[in-house]
């Protein structure tokens, strides 16, 4: 396992270890949780007893959990329909919507999600590695002062605050909407005025994604320009004559960039669930706001769904990061 | 979507920092009657027009045997039709039956059946669908609810395409209300599907007076209006549900315009919807009830359902009735009202809400809150504070729980907003006549799991909603229930199950609502629960861009699809 090739391979290895560790934590977790399933997944729990029998039945909460000792197959449990389920790609059906399939609802929650954090993810990296630049390049500088004193204000900010307070302002003074991604059932005069409809409601939250998530990439990027402001490396190529531009681009940038890699790696595999303030306060029907209605419901099937989707999203985006490591700083694949 | 500039002030009311004096109430209350009696000054009403309405959830299903949510119910009323429909002031109406009638055996029953009835698609609706409808909910055990409608049908035939015949097990008494939720489906359709539950019914093909359009889970329901409908045709041309999981986004939206009307808000937002302009707001009791509830573990030992898990660890002195009637007579209801539920609520009396027309038993008086009087009762019987500690302890011999004196484990549903307030109330009025609570929330799971049938709990907090038919909820304070887990109480009176058992076959209405009657006054003697308040119905719309609202229908709402069949664009 040496070089480059067995770099990855290792990567990818426990990658998917990981994954199977996530898939049986989570079959395991919901169930150690008190209450049955089959009275809460139909979310009224005081369902009548006939229909709560056949439901149990229908989705196997009949059988054991792990192993059947009583019929002559051990392998006819829950835990093991769900592995075999699983690896067919098929997440089953929900419990609280029995005639909907999981991975169609987490398919178009992860969507509508993508379109949520995307833009503001984008915008808040764009501008605050900018924006972290700026400041650490004019240190103690007034405009350093106030990009360090936004940047804290908007980090320690509670992500709901913010989005309440933006929804009234937003919806009392400039009309703008409070929900939804587009006005629905509007006939556009063309394709400019739909994407201009779209615009509009996307405006409030990814304002409010925005600001939260701008504050960190600033302060994590100014404090790394910082550091390697300092390296040997930096006043050498200022001894050489390098103008500003040059030192930024060829020799601060790519080591500044290290730190952020991993930040913004964590940030956007994160922010798959991270989202579910802004989605609760603006009404996005994405995969924070389906987590948080299947926990109330206990629908199980819809939660293993998410869950692995969450680790997925975190996972892939630590070994995507491990790879772009690798190759702007060559030395990480020799360790 | 039309932005309206707004000041600050208004800002501010939104927010509830500033309580307006000025606020005038809005809200008429006028004679129930015909549909158009408010439909404004224009007299051709105006067709055209998308009407928009924010709600705070979502239909869980578009295939009616499947919903538990009234988002659900809602999308149904309006996309199909029933047998027999229940009108706004309770009453039933023809809807596909044009009449029907029981046979001398008075257990075979016979729909008239309108013959200019098409489904969607165009094809026709014959007795075939009603049939096969009734038998697919009858026999589908997995539905949730519907099985409870036809359950007692042993035949359903049609003799002719107009003609329904329906043989029951025994007499019924509440053939109507047994009709007013089976959503007819097209047979042709539907008898393809292999498994009804699973099926998604994404088409929805019904024969209501609005089809669907487009539906996207969580985000919006979209229906447009039925042309060719055999009843009165919507004015609009399309109505959208919106979701808005946000409460404050949901007024915020009805004060700029973006939607027309909007249902289940917070209560904070009721004054400052009053003072918006072109804005008014509707109060009223549901028809369907919706109740707080708090209840007694009453089980009797040897009434513990031990098979089924029972624990019946409740306290013995619940089980005293002069104890529950001492707790009774100390809870102020009013007072609960108007802390937890900001006076939106009327006062409970038992499992029939006073939305639902005669079979809300008037004339029972309820205990009047009176704490002195509780201490006397609780003195009387014995329960006195012997060492001093404000908590009573019970008369001497009597086994009174793990704690020997009146302290009672308090659980609550943690999905109720209001339960924590309550039960701080409830801490403060039981501690004045000398009975402590020790109060836990619970998430509904959880509850259940230690409610019924473990009955291991002392006093719960919980909620019911019902049917406009009194029959179910009465249901649960039936003794063969203690076994099932739909009795929470433990309760059991013969006299009330044989009451129960009687209007079950007593064809005659009002001899049925005298039963019921009978029934509330056992409720309210042998107090099993405490039904502190009847939740009302909230809706806010916009007067300015549609007119005809009907303020009438008001009981009903949303549960009524003849109101947003009246509606149209203001000129």
């Amino acid at each position: 396992m040496r070089g480059r090739g067995g770099y990855l391979l290792s990567k990818v290895g426990w990658a998917l270890l990981t994954i199977f560790v996530v898939v049986t934590f989570n079959f395991i977790l919901f169930r150690v949780l008190p209450g049955d399933p089959a009275k809460a997944g139909i979310r009224d729990p005081r369902l009548n007893p006939d229909a709560q029998a056949a439901l149990t039945i229908r989705f196997g909460l009949d059988k054991p959990t792990f192993l059947n000792f009583e019929s002559g197959d051990p392998f006819d449990s829950q835990y093991f329909a769900y592995l075999g389920a699983l690896a067919q790609g098929d997440l089953g059906q929900s419990y609280a919507f029995r005639d909907r399939e999981v991975g169609d609802m987490l398919g178009h929650a992860l969507v509508n999600t993508i379109i949520l954090i995307l833009p503001a993810q984008l915008i808040a990296i764009v501008i605050g590695i900018l924006l972290g630049l700026l400041a650490a390049w004019r240190r103690g500088s007034s405009l350093d002062v106030s990009a360090l004193i936004f940047s804290l204000f908007t980090w320690s900010l509670p992500t709901f605050f913010l989005g309440i307070i933006l929804l009234f302002l937003g919806a009392q003074w400039f009309g703008l909407p409070t929900a939804g991604r587009s006005t629905i059932g509007a006939e556009y005069a063309s394709f400019i005025d739909e994407w201009l409809d779209i615009g509009r409601h996307l405006l409030l939250p990814t304002l409010t994604f925005t600001l939260v998530l701008l504050g960190e990439y600033m302060l994590i990027m100014r404090s790394s320009v910082i550091d390697i402001f300092s390296e040997d490396y930096i006043l050498t190529a200022k001894a050489k004559g390098l103008s500003t531009y040059r030192i930024i681009k060829d020799h601060a940038m790519r080591n500044a960039m290290l730190p952020m890699v991993t930040l913004i790696a964590l940030n956007l595999g994160f922010s798959v669930s991270g989202a579910i303030q802004v989605e609760s306060v603006f009404s996005w029907p994405g995969i924070g706001a389906l987590t948080v209605q299947a926990v109330g419901q206990r629908d199980y099937p819809v939660l293993q769904g998410a869950f692995l989707l969450l680790a997925l999203a975190v996972v892939i985006a630590n070994l995507i990061a491990e790879l772009i490591y690798g190759w702007l700083d060559p030395r990480v694949t020799e360790a | 979507m039309r932005p309206t500039p707004r000041t600050t002030f208004a800002l501010l009311v939104t927010l509830g920092l500033v309580l307006a004096a000025c606020g005038t109430s809005q809200s008429s209350t006028q004679p129930s009657g015909s549909a158009a009696a408010s439909s404004g000054a224009s007299a051709v009403p105006v067709t055209g027009g998308k009407l928009r309405i924010g709600i705070g959830g979502s239909p869980d299903s578009l295939n009616p045997g499947n919903g538990l949510l009234s988002e659900s119910y809602t999308l149904y009323e309006l996309v199909y039709d029933t047998p027999i429909s229940l009108a706004a002031d309770g009453s039933f109406q023809p809807e596909l039956a044009t009449d029907w009638s029981v046979a001398a055996d008075g257990e075979t029953w016979t729909m008239t059946i309108r013959d200019d009835v098409t489904f969607h698609d165009g094809t026709p609706l014959t007795a075939d669908d009603i049939v096969f409808t009734l038998e697919l909910y009858r026999d589908t055990a997995d539905f949730p609810y519907l099985p409870s409608y036809s359950d007692v049908f042993d035949s359903i035939t049609a003799p002719d395409p107009t003609h329904v015949v329906i043989h029951t097990d025994g007499q019924i008494g509440n053939f109507e209300a047994r009709m007013v939720f089976d959503y007819i489906l097209p047979k042709h359709i539907w008898e393809t599907v292999d498994d009804p539950v699973a099926f998604d019914n994404a088409e929805m093909i019904g024969s209501g007076p609005f089809k669907l359009v487009e539906n996207q889970q969580d985000e919006f329901t979209r229906l447009g209006a039925n042309r060719d409908y055999w009843g009165p045709v919507p004015n609009v041309d399309e109505v959208i549900f919106q979701t808005f999981s946000n409460a404050d986004a949901r007024v915020a939206a009805l004060e700029n315009g973006d939607v027309d009307m909007i249902t289940e808000f917070p209560a904070t937002a009721v004054k400052a919807l009053r003072d918006t302009d072109n804005v008014n707001v509707m109060i009223a009791d549901p028809v369907s009830v919706s109740l707080r509830d708090y209840f007694f573990n009453v089980v009797d030992p040897e009434n513990c359902p031990t098979d089924e898990g029972g624990v019946c660890s409740g306290h013995p002195a619940l089980r005293d009735v002069t104890v529950r009637k001492a707790l009774a007579t100390a809870v102020d209801k009013q007072q609960i009202i108007d802390v937890a539920e900001l006076g939106l609520g009327t006062p409970g009396l038992s499992f029939v809400g006073a939305g639902q027309g005669d079979f809300y038993a008037s004339e029972v008086s309820d205990y009047t809150y009176d704490p002195a009087a509780a201490n006397a009762m609780l003195d009387a019987a014995g329960y006195l504070d012997t060492n001093g500690d404000g908590i009573r302890e019970c008369p001497s011999g009597a086994d009174c729980g793990p704690t020997g004196d009146l302290t009672f484990r308090f659980n609550y549903a943690d999905d109720i907003d209001s339960a924590p307030r309550e039960a701080d109330l409830l801490q403060g009025m039981w501690e004045a006549i000398g009975v402590k609570i020790e109060i836990q929330g619970l998430d509904p799971d959880t509850l259940t799991s230690v409610c019924c049938p473990t009955f291991d709990y002392d006093i719960m907090l919980w909620g019911w909603g019902g049917d406009p038919d009194p029959a179910f909820l009465m249901g649960v304070t039936l003794c063969s229930e203690i076994s099932s887990g739909f009795s929470e109480t433990g309760y059991c009176n013969p006299d009330y199950d044989a009451l129960y058992d009687q209007q079950g076959v007593e064809p005659d209405h009002a001899a049925r609502v005298d039963i019921f009657h009978q029934m509330q006054q056992i409720l309210i003697d042998d107090v099993p629960y405490i039904i502190p308040y009847y939740q009302s119905n909230v809706q806010a719309y916009r007067t300015d861009t549609f007119t005809g609202w009907d303020e009438s229908l008001g009981p009903l709402g949303l549960e009524d699809p003849s109101s947003l069949s009246v509606v149209s664009q203001a000129q």
